[in-house]
């Protein structure tokens, strides 16, 4: 029941109105490794996607009494999800290997993933592997500044993939895709010209749990942290952190500030032989797993916050205060570093 | 048979993920309680049930004395309540049971008449006064 090797990947496919989700999905699914994939729309949209498992879905919410948007179940993935395991317990389907989720435009992905990790059976049979989120080259700074979901999608990617790069112009893409790498400095940013993107590279390595991740330069303390009232800043330790209380920092956090803590993506050296993978988004947490080793000879705690109205200055402030408690002082990273993120 | 109970209460837990909401589902295990789920399982079908109480425990009351200093901020102090909840008191003694860290914030924001923030810079003032207090 728990083993992680029979728990289908979810991979969660996002971007804002006419950002090119459709016309990805289509190139992905034409690739013969997908052949045991499912997909799951919520609209047809004009781009048709021949695909033999392919559902529509009716998004159905239903909030919970907090009144906390991102822990919304949707109901209407949980029948989708459970009707595609049973056809593939009873082998009615050929074996099922990955679901891509394609959200409608001004989706947030943050219930998906609440969804995917709350449902009691759900979480044992289903892992979310991935969040793609696809941008326009052409429209996505307008989308950036004016629409917050579109910034909220692209701070929840694991890969970013900026479509559309062949009608816009250089200068414009050159500039989005800065903006985007400072949005979000744990995403993989892929072009994606003519719609044509490498799956491979697109699908893995690099996902939301694996131990691997793309190379990353990280912005200086003084420069490319904030776009308007965003921020990132990205943190290492001085030594192992007591993970207990790291948790009773965090869940404090996420309990106050969590709708303005957009991302949380990393490893913590926890004293342990290998280190824990941290990735949440706003009040939702992959469940954190306790590797066995370290992924690369890099073994500092590395991890990065992606805030709204929070400033880095803040966040390192409280973490500095509690030192005492976590057991070790943070310490900013900065340009000189490159480091590797889950 | 305590080993059967023991493997069926770990694959009988689900995992809930959302620190606001904090509701009381059945059988929940929280984000931060994952590890010692984690290392029970990792330990096969024949896990010790003794040791993975023990180490649960350990778990807990560790947690507890942590979260007694960030509480003690607010007036407010926590106990485990028989290894399975965590049972608040404030000044006035009101308490509340809560089963994990994800449902102690909103129930803490709720005895203590406002929200527990960790960027609250009086709370800074706190942690360091009970620094010095405890020699650090």
């Amino acid at each position: 029941m728990e083993g992680r090797g029979i728990r289908r990947l979810v991979t969660v496919v996002t971007g804002f109105l006419g950002s090119g989700k459709t016309t990805l999905l289509g190139k992905v699914l034409s690739e013969p490794s997908m052949a045991n994939t499912a997909v799951l729309v919520n609209e047809f949209g004009e781009v048709g996607l021949d695909h033999h498992l392919l559902r529509r879905v009716d998004e159905r919410t239903v909030l919970l009494g907090s009144g906390c948007v991102c822990c919304t179940t949707r109901e209407d993935l949980v029948g989708a999800l459970l009707e595609l395991l049973g056809l593939d317990e009873r082998g009615e389907i050929p074996r099922l290997d990955r679901v891509v989720i394609e959200t409608t435009g001004l989706a947030d992905p943050a219930p998906i993933l609440y969804t995917i990790f709350t449902d009691p059976v759900l979480q044992h049979h289903f892992s979310v592997d991935l969040v793609l989120t696809t941008v326009d080259a052409v429209n996505g700074d307008l989308h950036l500044d004016r629409n917050h979901e579109s910034l909220k999608q692209a701070a929840a990617a694991d890969k970013i993939v900026v479509t559309k790069t062949d009608i816009a112009e250089p200068s414009t893409v050159q500039s989005l895709l800065s903006r985007l790498a400072t949005i979000n400095p744990s995403a993989r940013i892929l072009e994606a010209a003519f719609g044509e993107v490498a799956v491979d590279e697109l699908l893995s390595p690099g996902d939301a749990r694996a131990p691997t991740g793309p190379e990353l330069i990280l912005p200086g303390p003084d420069d490319l942290h904030d776009v308007g009232d965003t921020h990132s800043v990205s943190v290492t330790f001085d030594r192992p952190i007591d993970w207990t209380a790291f948790g009773i920092w965090f869940s404090m956090l996420l309990h106050a500030r969590g709708e303005d803590v957009l991302r949380v993506k990393g490893f913590l050296d926890v004293g342990g032989a290998g280190p824990v993978v941290l990735n949440g988004m706003q009040h939702i947490i992959h469940p954190p797993e306790h590797l066995d080793g370290w992924p690369d000879e890099d073994r500092r705690s590395r991890i990065i916050f992606i805030t709204k109205r929070i400033h880095p200055e803040e966040l390192l402030a409280s973490l500095e205060r509690f030192r005492e408690l976590l057991g070790a002082r943070p310490v900013p990273l900065g340009t000189e570093h490159s480091v590797s993120l889950p | 048979m305590w080993m059967a109970l023991g493997v069926l209460l770990l694959r009988l837990r689900s995992y809930s993920m959302c620190v606001l909401c904090g509701q009381d589902f059945v059988a929940q295990v929280h984000w931060t309680d994952r590890h010692v789920e984690d290392r029970a399982r990792a330990s096969g079908p024949g896990n010790d049930p003794v040791e993975y109480q023990r180490d649960r425990r350990r778990d807990r009351g560790n947690r507890t004395a942590l979260t007694n200093e960030v509480l003690r901020h607010y007036g407010l102090r926590v106990e485990d309540w028989g290894g399975s909840k965590y049972v608040f008191r404030d000044r006035k003694g009101r308490t509340e049971l809560v089963q994990h860290l994800g449902a102690l914030w909103p129930a803490a924001a709720k005895l203590a008449g406002r929200t527990p923030d960790p960027l609250d810079p009086d709370l800074f003032e706190a942690l360091s006064g009970a620094h010095r207090d405890h020699g650090g």
